[in-house]
């Protein structure tokens, strides 16, 4: 259970739990060198990158930073509204003009 | 026997490092090992007043260093144990008198002539600590089960492995179980889980610390103490001996503080422990 389920009330955490869901979110902010100001712009690309195939519900988008399992991860959650149709490779087509343009 | 290096660390001030050094260090000489504990606070020494030694101090780690005298010179017996001797830190230097090279040297000189070298670090991250772990074959992390404590670390268990040591254990001091019990504060297992490191001991919380520093006595050798009795495994364990990790369940019952409270506590004390 994360910090946000707790923030979100959906159980009242013991004060150790807590302590140790702020220990976590600031151990990867210290290992990772991320700080909620980058965090935030890790969001925006994604939801970007996202949106671009998906209808993407950003109000209630989450991302934040874990320790599982010996690894830190960034853990994002993405409530999508409907599909979109988008399978053409618009983008691919893009990046090859840019290239291009470069040379 | 292979001699060993071990380093006592934690980032954090006062958690129990130099405590920790001072126990481990006599439960060590008690199991029959030749023992040096080694200050390296320069400038803050505290090692010597734990151990109870803070009288017989001539020489120092820095004159060692600087070969004002000679290793022998300097190392102060123990008063109650043949095989447990003190190097005590300089106290009127500072942490930049001895480098990570003479640090170094002193750790080949001291394998020479113990079975075990313990060496109780200064808090911080500076050369102090690095100075500390330079020689050392193993580190153990001390830390209390609180943020602070645990964020520091973490930190030091990163920086342990970026010099090339391996994975540092962890004692887990001051751990009042009943508060973890109730939810109050992090158990063994958050800590755990948060570090990813391998758990050497967990000591209790325990009053009879602070007395047994007073009188500059280690409380390994107060049988009455969960403290001491964690301690002793600890230094069990280090040794290789196969030690249950049941400090944390071994919760004393209304009936046995009540009868430590009044005095009849050492002999039905240990039988809970043996049975």
């Amino acid at each position: 259970m994360g910090i946000f389920d707790f923030i979100t009330g959906r159980k009242k955490p013991t004060p150790g739990e807590l302590a140790k869901e702020r220990l976590k979110v600031a151990l990867v902010q210290d290992r990772m060198k991320v700080n909620p100001e980058l965090l935030e712009l890790i969001k925006s690309d994604l939801l970007t990158a996202i949106s671009r195939r998906l209808d993407v519900d950003e109000q209630h988008v989450e991302i934040r930073l874990a320790r599982e399992d010996h690894w830190d991860k960034l853990k994002a959650e993405v409530p999508i509204k409907r599909q979109k149709i988008s399978f053409e490779c618009k983008v691919t087509v893009e990046v090859e003009k840019d290239d291009e343009s470069e040379l | 026997m292979e001699s060993r290096v071990i380093t006592i660390t934690s980032g954090k001030g006062g958690v129990g490092k130099t405590t920790t050094t001072a126990n481990i260090g006599t439960a060590l000489a008690l199991q029959g090992k030749r023992v040096a504990v080694v200050d390296s606070d320069i400038g803050l020494r505290n090692l010597d007043a734990i151990l109870g030694l803070e009288n017989r101090i001539v020489y120092d780690l820095v004159d060692v260093v600087e070969g004002q005298c000679r290793l022998r010179q300097a190392l102060i017996k123990d008063k109650r144990l043949h095989d447990l001797y003190l190097l005590p830190a300089a106290q009127t230097r500072d942490k930049n008198a001895v480098n990570s090279v003479q640090m170094e040297q002193l750790c080949q000189q001291l394998r020479a002539e113990f079975d075990f070298v313990l060496i109780d670090s200064p808090a911080g991250i500076e050369q102090g600590f690095r100075n500390a772990i330079v020689g050392a074959d193993e580190i153990i992390i001390v830390a209390n089960p609180e943020m602070a404590s645990v964020r520091d670390a973490d930190r030091i268990i990163g920086l342990v492995e970026a010099a090339g040591k391996p994975e540092p254990r962890l004692i887990l001091n001051r751990l009042r179980a009943e508060m973890a019990r109730r939810g109050d504060m992090m158990d063994v297992a958050d800590v755990l889980e948060v570090l990813g490191v391998d758990l050497l001991g967990i000591v209790p919380e325990d009053e009879m610390i602070i007395v047994a520093t007073n009188k500059g006595e280690p409380i390994v050798f107060e049988k009455r103490s969960r403290a001491g009795r964690a301690f002793l495994h600890a230094a069990q364990r280090i040794m290789g001996e196969e030690v249950p990790l049941d400090e944390v369940t071994e919760v004393p019952s209304l009936l046995e503080r009540l009868r430590r409270l009044v005095g009849f506590g050492p002999a039905l004390a240990e039988k809970r422990v043996r049975s």
